[in-house]
């Protein structure tokens, strides 16, 4: 965890709304993410999930309500470089090498750059050999692999991902959803995940909040009680395919308000 | 960008040259052309006097080069580091740009005395503006993500500076920097034609009293050559230093409109613009307590205009300058828009022809044509035509460059939709590369305003004896500053007028063509 940052991070949105110019993005919103828990956010495309997780990035302004992190605004934390977060996109800085990308985000940070660490990141997220290597010799999951690594890297105690498997191939996602979790427990790591996919969602957090359609609202908030550590065998697990139902069956819900702009 | 085999290049050069001599042995004994041979043979023959005009020129020049883009980047970080400050950064850079060179000489001949300080000072005016515009768009170039990352972590504009904006922007200051060199040079080139001791623009004003067509061909020749070289070594160092060049350097200012506020803004940036260059002005002339005889403050140029008792002359006497001198500047600044599109049409539909054109228009347009424009008089005579021709010229080079890479950005999928209904490549022009071209066209025909002024005062100036640049010519030796100053603001008033007519088409046309490209 970085040397400032909170010990635990509990993230409380209260009234949260945001609106780009007429369009009604997020309807206010209650919510609060508990410290040390993985919770997903999951909706339709541009129900505007990712504003939610920008917003508590401090990327976006709110347009109504506030959010505080360990129990101070945002911008707190930012200062204390406590938080990370991965990007739909890579975002890798094409000029540097994929260690280097991974160290900037400690400079970034305002922490030392720890060789070692990144080395040792850099295998986890199976990329080893590759470290010296520019961002354009690398292929899209690879590079996705490498900016995971990059958020991972400042030891967070806020860990927002931004739909950060979108790019990676099935095996390594697979493989990804397996190790990647026990970096975050370890550090009692508060963790957010905007994601598409289902059985994504439910093998990785602790709770899987549904959105609606725009406006984003809760539609539902289900807990995920399996046991950790999880494994790929989970996913024909009795319990995991309940609750699997369970959000799919939610998400139809939050895609029927979009059917009747469907119909006009 | 445009990679050519280097045989391609060669066999073009090789064309250029044989091309270029037989048709000055046709014209032998018309004392107009000068083929290479000849032109060889005078360097050779007078190589001392040469190479000492060059390395003086050369030097100022380098000078100018280094103080212009030095210029450049600070204002670039200003607009950067203070968004809100950026229209009007932009808008005093573009009319200190405007100010026509031919007049600014003189006065700053008079300022400076004796000296190499005109030189130096007019090769930066010619270089700061070419540079600061690539580089603020090369600051902004980066995906909006990486900026993300940078506030992810707390941080602000200075990191997002250090970490991103500056490596983003490498290219596209190369690119600028590849521009400025041969504006560099013909800056210095201009210095001197008012009245240096030493350099190449002191041998070209001697050779057009002289009639001496032999050394007019060599000094345009050697002029172009150093350009060229300098524009092929910049371009070299910047394949050293960045991976691959930029798409586009330049950007509709539909862009950075968007940025802005509503109409308050655009109304009250223009009226600080103002302010902000009359205290400068009266300010430069206060600070370095200057002769109130030639150093002019901005209410003596107002009466001039206005309140003196022979203000409605001045006054018909400008009108009538700048009347003769549109007549020439207009259709030669339209034809050299019309033929710079038409010409990267035909490359277009004609792919093998960029092989061998792509290479020569580049080596071309680094030319600084002013610094010809005396061979452009000699061959066209001092009419209509050869004025109109050396305007068109001047914005031609620039608008085919910009056209092309325009084009180029058409993307790709859109092409291969187009291709699997077997379009042919004149729909795929129609449909999609002129479209996607429209961006860098009018970004280059901007640009090209001051560039056709510069180009029409400087033929009327040197050699044509009418119109506004002949009038600042003759005010200059008349020492008639009351007369010189007005025309410079006149020039640099209707410049950026014409500029923000330009802008205003192009905010149309693109919101109409290519909205997702005026908002981007």
């Amino acid at each position: 965890m970085a040397p400032d940052a909170p010990a635990s991070c509990e993230v409380i949105c209260s009234g949260l709304a945001k609106r780009f110019g007429a369009t009604e993005v997020v309807a206010p919103l209650d919510l609060t993410f508990a410290a040390g828990q993985t919770t997903a956010l999951v909706g339709p495309s541009g129900c505007g999930k990712s504003t939610v997780l920008r917003m508590i990035a401090g990327l976006e302004t709110p347009s109504l309500g506030q959010i505080t992190i360990a129990g101070a605004p945002p911008d707190k934390i930012l200062r204390r470089a406590g938080l990370s977060m991965a990007f739909q996109d890579p975002s890798l800085l094409p000029w540097r090498s994929v260690h280097s990308n991974i160290a900037l985000a400690q400079k970034l940070a305002r922490q030392p750059v720890d060789r070692a660490a990144i080395e040792e990141l850099i295998a986890l997220v199976g990329l080893q050999g590759f470290g010296d290597t520019r961002p354009a010799a690398l292929s899209g999951g690879m590079r996705q692999r490498a900016a995971i690594a990059r958020a991972m890297i400042t030891k967070p105690a806020l860990l927002l991902l931004d739909e950060p498997f979108g790019a990676v191939d099935e095996l390594t996602r697979k493989q990804l959803a397996e190790d990647l979790p026990r970096l975050w427990e370890a550090r009692d790591t508060t963790t957010l995940l905007v994601t598409h996919s289902v059985s994504e969602a439910v093998m990785l957090s602790d709770r899987v909040i549904v959105f609606s359609a725009r406006p984003a609202r809760v539609v539902a908030d289900i807990e995920v009680a399996l046991e950790r550590p999880r494994f790929a065998g989970l996913v024909t697990d009795p319990d995991f395919i309940a609750l699997k139902d369970a959000v799919s069956a939610a998400l139809a819900e939050g895609m029927a308000s979009l059917r009747p702009l469907a119909a006009q | 960008m445009f990679k050519a085999a280097p045989l391609c290049v060669l066999l073009g050069l090789a064309v250029f040259f044989l091309l270029w001599e037989l048709s000055a042995r046709a014209l032998d004994g018309a004392f107009i052309l000068v083929g290479p041979v000849e032109v060889l043979r005078y360097l050779f023959e007078n190589q001392t006097l040469m190479a000492r005009a060059l390395w003086v020129t050369l030097q100022n020049a380098a000078l100018g080069f280094v103080y212009g883009n030095l210029a450049a980047v600070l204002l670039a970080l200003i607009a950067i580091l203070a968004p809100r400050s950026e229209r009007v950064v932009s808008g005093l850079a573009l009319l200190m740009f405007c100010l026509p060179l031919v007049a600014t000489g003189p006065i700053l001949r008079v300022l400076f005395g004796p000296g190499q300080g005109p030189q130096i000072t007019l090769s930066a005016l010619a270089v700061y503006y070419t540079t600061y515009v690539p580089l603020l768009v090369g600051l902004r170039a980066a995906p909006a993500t990486w900026f993300d990352l940078v506030r992810s972590y707390g941080r602000q504009r200075w990191s997002e500076l250090v970490h991103v904006r500056t490596m983003a922007c490498l290219p596209y200051f190369f690119a600028g920097l590849q521009i400025a060199a041969p504006a560099a040079f013909l800056g210095a080139m201009v210095g001197e034609f008012t009245g240096a001791e030493r350099g190449m623009g002191v041998l070209t004003v001697r050779a057009i009293r002289a009639l001496d067509v032999d050394a007019s061909w060599a000094i345009a020749t050697l002029a172009a050559g150093v350009s060229i070289a300098a524009y092929v070594g910049i371009g070299w160092v910047a394949r050293l230093c960045t991976s691959a060049p930029p798409p586009v350097i330049l950007a509709s200012t539909a862009a950075s409109a968007g940025r802005a506020g509503g109409w308050p803004d655009r109304v009250l940036t223009p009226v600080l613009i103002a302010a902000i260059a009359l205290v400068v002005w009266w300010a430069a002339m206060t600070v370095f307590d200057l002769n109130g005889f030639f150093a002019k403050r901005p209410w003596d140029v107002w009466a001039a205009l206005v309140l003196d008792a022979d203000a409605a002359e001045t006054r018909a006497a400008l009108t009538t300058a700048l009347a003769e001198t549109a007549r020439y500047a207009v259709p030669g600044y339209l034809a050299g828009l019309a033929a710079g599109v038409g010409l990267a049409a035909v490359i277009v539909l004609l792919p093998g022809a960029a092989l061998v054109a792509m290479p020569i228009c580049i080596a071309l347009r680094s030319i600084p044509i002013v610094t010809t424009a005396p061979l452009g008089v000699l061959l066209l005579g001092r009419g209509s035509a050869g004025t109109i021709t050396l305007v068109a010229v001047m914005v031609f080079f620039p608008t085919l460059v910009a056209c092309l890479q325009g084009m180029r950005q058409a993307p790709g999928q859109i092409v291969d939709v187009l291709r699997s209904y077997a379009a042919s490549p004149l729909a795929r022009l129609v449909h999609v590369q002129l479209p996607t071209m429209l961006p860098a066209f009018f970004a280059a025909a901007r640009m090209s305003v001051p560039a056709a002024v510069l180009a029409v005062t400087v033929v009327e100036w040197l050699a044509t004896g009418r119109g506004i640049g002949a009038l600042m010519a003759l005010s200059a030796s008349l020492s008639d500053y009351n007369m010189l100053w007005s025309a410079v603001v006149c020039v640099a008033v209707l410049s950026v007028m014409l500029y923000g007519i330009v802008s205003v088409i192009e905010g149309w046309v693109l919101s109409v063509f290519a909205p997702e490209q005026a908002t981007r």
